[in-house]
C-alpha cells in the first residue's frame, strides 16, 4: 500500500464518507489512488476555498469531520481563508495538501510554497510528512485531534514522493507509537474528571440577578440537552452570542436573544443589569462584549470551557472551570434540583425585557415594496420546518438571520462568527447537504457574498443538490454602506453594485430556476413555491438599499449605547463617488 | 496601560521541524517582544529557555504556549518590571 492508498484506508477506517477536494500535479497520486478507492465520495468543488468552506459547512451541520484535499502551490493557497475560517470557530476539520517532492522542498520548484510556515496562525497542529513511514501515525494523530477538546483544523501537507511510497509495513497505525505518544498539550489530554462546582454553586445561589451567557462550546460539545436541562432546572434567565444562537432552542421562556453589536436591547440590558455572569461555552470576543470596561460592571464571572487559554484572556473569572460540558452541566442541574435559585424578580424584569425589548419587529400588515430583510426573514423562519438548515454569508443579511429567525438548534445555524468569511454561505450549504440529504439546507446571501463563491453553483449543477439559494440583494455591500453612514459621516465609498449580474441570467446558466420577488405580498408564495421544487432553485429578493441593522453599538463603544432607528441621523442623499466614476 | 515587564520561560517541546516557529509566532501574536533565547535539543525534545517582555500578563502567553500540541511543559520563573522606556 503506498501512502496514497494509505489516506484512503484511514477514511475508511474512520468512518470518513465524504470529502472535499480539487486535483493538481503534487496530489495526483491520492487522486490516482481514489479511482478505486470504496466507500469514500470526493466531492469536487470548483475552488480549493470552496472545498474547505463545504468541508467546515459539512462539519458544522453534522458535528463530524470535515475533510479537504487539494494541491501544492495555488491549491494549499486557496485553502487559506476556509481554514482560517474552521480555525477561528474550532470546526473539526482535516486538511490534506499535495506538496513538492522531498528532494525539491526547498529550491523553489514548480508550485512550491511553505504551507506549513504559511499555516501555522490558522492551524490547531499542521504536519510537513517528511518520512513516508510516519505518515500512518501522523494520520491517526490528525484525524483524533481536530475533534478532541477543542476541535479545530489539523493540516498534512505530504510531498508527492511520500504518496508514492509504499509503506505497506506501517499500515498499522501502532506501528510508530513514538510520534502516537508524542507530548500531549493539556487542552488535547482526555477531558479531566468533573471539576469541584462548589464555589459555583455558592456565588449562584448568592447571586440575585444571575444571567446565563452561552456561546458556540455548547453545539461543538454536543451538550445541547445537557444544557437545556440546566437551563429549566436553573430558571436562569439566558443570553446568546451568535455561535450559540440556537442553545436554548425556539420555545424557552427564559431567553433573551443574541447579545452584542446586533444584540437585542434585551440581552444587552441584562447583561448590563446581571451580577453574575455563568459564561458557558464561550469566549467572551469583542463584537459580543462591546467596550470591555462597560461590559457586565456588576458582574462576577464563572466561566465554564473546555479550553483553559481562555480563561481570564479579557476578563477575569472568579471561577474558571476547564472541562467536559455535559458533564459539568449535568452536575449544575443535580445539584440545583436539589436546592433550587430563588430569582423570581430578576426573572420576572428578563422576561418583560424580552416580550418589550426584543428586536424591533419588521411585520407590516400594509402591502410594501420593496421588501425589507427582517420582515422577509421573519416569514421564512415561520414557513420552513423547525430542522431547517440555513446558512449565511456575512454582512446585514447574516445579522437577520441571527436576529429575526427562530433557530431550534445551533447545527442549524451555519454562520461564519469569528472570521466574518464573505463566499463563506454558498460552499457551506453545499457541505451541510452533503452531511444531511434528507434536512432542507437553504443559503441566505447578500449580493456582494454571493458573487465570493458562486462558481460553486457548478457544484449544485452536478451533483444535483435541491440546496435553496436566497439573495437579499439590496445592490450594495450592506453592512459597509451601513457602517459608513453611521460612523463615516454618510460618505459612501466602494460599496455601490448596482451592476450586479442579473442573478435570475446566472443561475440559468447552472440550470437552476429562479423566481424574483420584489413587494411583501409576495415573501410567502416566493418561499413556499422553492420550497415545495424538487432541487435547487434561487430566489431573488429586492430589498431597500437603505435599511440598516438595528440595534447597533459603535465599534469600540460600551453595548449600552445601542443605537436604534429612530436615532438615525440620515442626510438627504449620501456623499457618493462610484467606483465607476472613479474609474472613469 | 500597564508597564512593559520582563519575564523569563522555560519551554519544552516535540523537536519537530516547526518547532521554533510555533513557538516564536505565539510569542509574537499575544504581544510578547523576545529579548533572549536559547535552545538545547535531546532525545528528540527541544527545551528553549525564552527572556519576553510585554504588558499583558505572562499567564496569558502561558497558557496560549501550553495549548501548542508539540509543547509538553511551560514553567514562568521570574519577573522583572522595566523602567518604562
Ligand atoms: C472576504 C471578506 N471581505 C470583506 C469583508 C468586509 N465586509 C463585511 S460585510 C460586507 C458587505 C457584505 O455585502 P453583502 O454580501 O451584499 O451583504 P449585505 O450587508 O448587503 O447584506 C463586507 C464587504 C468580509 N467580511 N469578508
Ligand atoms: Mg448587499
Amino acid at each position: 500500500m503506498n501512502g496514497a492508498q494509505h489516506i484512503l484506508e484511514a477514511f475508511q477506517r474512520h468512518q470518513i464518507d465524504t470529502v472535499f477536494g480539487y486535483p493538481g500535479g503534487c496530489i495526483m497520486p491520492l487522486y490516482d489512488a481514489l479511482v478505486d478507492a470504496e466507500g469514500v465520495e470526493h466531492v469536487l468543488c470548483r475552488h480549493e476555498q470552496g472545498c474547505a468552506l463545504a468541508a467546515d459547512g459539512y462539519a458544522r451541520a453534522s458535528g463530524r469531520l470535515g475533510v479537504c484535499i487539494a494541491t501544492s502551490g495555488p491549491g494549499a493557497t486557496n485553502l487559506i481563508t476556509g481554514v482560517a475560517n474552521a480555525h477561528r470557530d474550532s470546526i473539526p476539520m482535516l486538511v490534506i495538501t499535495g506538496q513538492v517532492p522531498s528532494a525539491l522542498i526547498g529550491t523553489d520548484a514548480f508550485q512550491e510554497t511553505d504551507v506549513l510556515g504559511m499555516a501555522l496562525g490558522i492551524v490547531k497542529h499542521s504536519y510537513l510528512v517528511t518520512e513516508a513511514d510516519e505518515l500512518p501515525a501522523i494520520l491517526e494523530e490528525a484525524i483524533s485531534l481536530a475533534q478532541q477538546g477543542r476541535p479545530g483544523p489539523v493540516w498534512i501537507d505530504i510531498p508527492k514522493d511520500v504518496l508514492l511510497t509504499d509503506i505497506a509495513a506501517m499500515a498499522c497505525p501502532s506501528a510508530a507509537p513514538d510520534i502516537a505518544q508524542a507530548a500531549q498539550s493539556t487542552l488535547t489530554t482526555t477531558a479531566p474528571p468533573c471539576p469541584d462546582l462548589s464555589d459555583a454553586l455558592a456565588l449562584l445561589h448568592n447571586a440575585r440577578q444571575p444571567l446565563l451567557y452561552s456561546g458556540g462550546g455548547v453545539g461543538l460539545a454536543g451538550a445541547e440537552a445537557a444544557f437545556r436541562a440546566f437551563a429549566d432546572t436553573s430558571g436562569l434567565p439566558g443570553v446568546v452570542t451568535l455561535k450559540g444562537i440556537g442553545n436554548h432552542g425556539k420555545h424557552s421562556p427564559h431567553q433573551l436573544g443574541m447579545l452584542g453589536m446586533h444584540g437585542s436591547r434585551a440581552a444587552n440590558l441584562a447583561v448590563d443589569a446581571c451580577d453574575l455572569l455563568l459564561v458557558i461555552g464561550a469566549r467572551l470576543d469583542d463584537r459580543a462584549t462591546g467596550k470591555l470596561a462597560d461590559f457586565a460592571p456588576n458582574a462576577r464571572i464563572i466561566h465554564l470551557d473546555a479550553d483553559q487559554a481562555e480563561f481570564h484572556k479579557l476578563r477575569r473569572a472568579e471561577v474558571a472551570l476547564r472541562g467536559d460540558l455535559n458533564t459539568m452541566l449535568q452536575a449544575l442541574t443535580q445539584a440545583l434540583s436539589n436546592r433550587p435559585l430563588a430569582i423570581a424578580d430578576w426573572q420576572a424584569q428578563c422576561r418583560t425585557w424580552a416580550t418589550t425589548k426584543g428586536f424591533p419587529a419588521a411585520d407590516n400588515e400594509a402591502t410594501v415594496a420593496p421588501i425589507h430583510g427582517p420582515e422577509f426573514v421573519r416569514q421564512l423562519s415561520r414557513i420552513t420546518p423547525d430542522d431547517a438548515i440555513i446558512a449565511c454569508d456575512v454582512g446585514q443579511h447574516q445579522m437577520w438571520v441571527a436576529q429575526h429567525y427562530q433557530f431550534d438548534h445551533p447545527r442549524h445555524h451555519l454562520s461564519s462568527g469569528g472570521l466574518g468569511t464573505m463566499g463563506f454561505g454558498l460552499p457551506a450549504a453545499i457541505g451541510a447537504q452533503f452531511a444531511r440529504p434528507d434536512q432542507v439546507v437553504i443559503n441566505v446571501s447578500g449580493d456582494g457574498s454571493f458573487m465570493m463563491n458562486a462558481q460553486e453553483l457548478a457544484t449544485i449543477r452536478r451533483y444535483r443538490l435541491p440546496l435553496k439559494l436566497i439573495i437579499l440583494d439590496n445592490q450594495c455591500l450592506g453592512m459597509v454602506r451601513q457602517q459608513q453612514e453611521l460612523f463615516y459621516g454618510n460618505r459612501e465609498s466602494q460599496i455601490d453594485l448596482d451592476d450586479n449580474p442579473d442573478f435570475l441570467t446566472m443561475a440559468r446558466a447552472f440550470d437552476i430556476p429562479s423566481l424574483h420577488i420584489e413587494r411583501s405580498d409576495q415573501i410567502r408564495r416566493g418561499i413556499e413555491t422553492i420550497l415545495a421544487y424538487q432541487g435547487p432553485m434561487l430566489l431573488h429578493v429586492a430589498i431597500a438599499r437603505d435599511d440598516n441593522v438595528w440595534p447597533i453599538v459603535k465599534p469600540g463603544a460600551g453595548n449600552r449605547e445601542m443605537l436604534d432607528e429612530h436615532q438615525r441621523n440620515r442626510k438627504e442623499t449620501p456623499t457618493t463617488k462610484t467606483s465607476k466614476e472613479t474609474a472613469a | 496601560m500597564s508597564a512593559t515587564t520582563e519575564h523569563t520561560l522555560t519551554c519544552r517541546m516535540q523537536a519537530e521541524p516547526a518547532a521554533l516557529e510555533r513557538l516564536c509566532q505565539v510569542v509574537r501574536v499575544r504581544g510578547f517582544r523576545i529579548r533572549q533565547m536559547s535552545a538545547d535539543s535531546a532525545d528528540g525534545q527541544l527545551t528553549i529557555g525564552l527572556t519576553v517582555s510585554g504588558e499583558r500578563p505572562i499567564g496569558m502567553l502561558q497558557s496560549q504556549l501550553e495549548k501548542l500540541h508539540t509543547v509538553a511543559q511551560v514553567s514562568t520563573e521570574t519577573t522583572l518590571a522595566l523602567a518604562r522606556a
